[in-house]
Order: C-alpha cells, then sequence, then structure tokens
C-alpha cells in the first residue's frame, strides 16, 4: 500500500518505475523512494533476523536511526533501508546477523 | 515482575530484565550498565534505548534523572564504512 494523496505533502510524485532483486525475488518500486518503502508496498515485513534470538525486524522508527530495517544492499551490509534511495536492479537481501565468527551473514549462507 | 521481558536495547537484545540484574548487583552509573549488558553499543549507539536505559537505572537506583550523566559518546557517531576513513586519511597526507 502506498499512500497516493497526502493530507499535508499533497500528491505522491514518482520516479519512473523500477525493479528491485530482493531474496532473488522481483520487486517493483519507483526510482527515489526509499527501499523500505518498496519492501512495505510489495508486502514485505521481514528486512533482517537477530543476532542474539533470531527473531524478525523491520520498519521501526522510519527515520534513520534505529536501523532495526538494516539489510544488505548490493552486497554491503547493515544499510539503512528507510533512508536509502531505491535504484533499478539493485540486490538485496534479508540480514542476519551474528555474534560469532563473521559479523554478518546472508541468508541462504545460513541456510546451508 | 511486569514488562521484564520487554526489549530495551534493539541493536544489542538487551531486555529491562538484563538491565535490572546488573544494578543487583550494585551498578549506579550509566557506563557501568553499558559495559555490562552492551545496552547501546550496537549499530544505533544508544539512539533508541538511552533514554530508556537511564530512566529504569534512575528508578531502580533512586538517583535524580538529570543527575545520571550519559555514556561516553565517541565519534564516529553513526556508522561508516571504514573505507571512507581510510580514504581521508590518504588525502590529508
Amino acid at each position: 500500500m502506498r499512500i497516493e494523496d497526502h493530507p499535508i505533502l499533497g500528491k505522491a510524485e514518482r520516479g519512473k518505475r523500477i525493479t528491485l532483486n530482493v531474496d532473488g525475488e522481483a520487486v517493483a518500486a519507483f526510482e527515489g523512494e526509499n527501499i523500505a518503502a518498496a519492501l512495505i508496498a510489495s508486502g514485505r515485513r521481514v528486512f533482517r533476523y537477530t543476532a542474539k534470538r533470531m527473531e524478525p525486524r523491520g520498519v521501526f522508527c522510519a527515520s534513520g536511526r534505529c536501523t532495526d530495517c538494516v539489510m544488505i544492499v548490493d552486497g554491503q551490509p547493515d544499510v539503512r533501508t528507510c533512508v536509502t534511495p531505491a535504484r533499478d536492479s539493485m540486490v538485496i537481501q534479508t540480514q542476519v546477523s551474528r555474534r560469532e565468527g563473521e559479523a554478518t551473514h546472508d541468508l541462504e549462507k545460513e541456510k546451508d | 515482575m511486569k514488562n521484564d521481558d520487554l526489549v530495551i536495547c534493539r541493536c544489542e537484545e538487551v531486555t529491562q530484565a538484563d538491565i535490572k540484574e546488573v544494578i543487583s548487583q550494585g551498578v549506579t552509573r550509566m557506563n557501568e550498565v553499558k559495559r555490562l549488558t552492551r545496552a547501546g553499543m550496537g549499530l544505533c549507539q544508544g539512539k533508541t534505548c538511552g533514554r530508556l536505559v537511564t530512566g529504569i537505572l534512575a528508578r531502580e537506583t533512586n538517583q535524580p534523572l538529570q543527575e545520571l550523566k550519559p555514556p561516553t559518546s565517541r565519534p564516529p557517531t553513526r556508522v561508516l564504512p571504514l573505507g571512507i576513513l581510510s580514504r581521508t586519511t590518504q588525502d590529508d597526507d
């Protein structure tokens, strides 16, 4: 779901239509909107899993402070998706953080 | 104990019970709570939990909130890839 007509901000100005690669799936987005907006609009709620309890996390503060929405973007971990503009063909992965060993693993490696 | 399983520090997954536990062992300062529990040492550097931890410490130790010093802050204030810092050093040379 996207807000098309905001009571204060007015009508949404959209960038051109682009496609993100999210965990191997194509997700439609508008260029320049933040990655998190595109993911929420596509129905995704889980952006990462926590290190200690492996609990799902997603958007919390939505303003770039809390770092709950971080994902692996084009290979770089800990990218705050709520303040990072979407670009065409970005490769985005669910992030699984872990305490011991490497700081970050991608989900596919974790499953093996 | 009500709400003790609440996650206070979301980055490091520290619960209210974890914080109360170290306070029960005699901790009275924010720096001590931080170093013992890791609350505030994660990616967001305490932006989310700092006030909550301060509140718990003040309440549990009967200290006035305004007298509790925040834990030591050190730069950088947000997460940076190390490459950015190394480039800066090269430019200065």
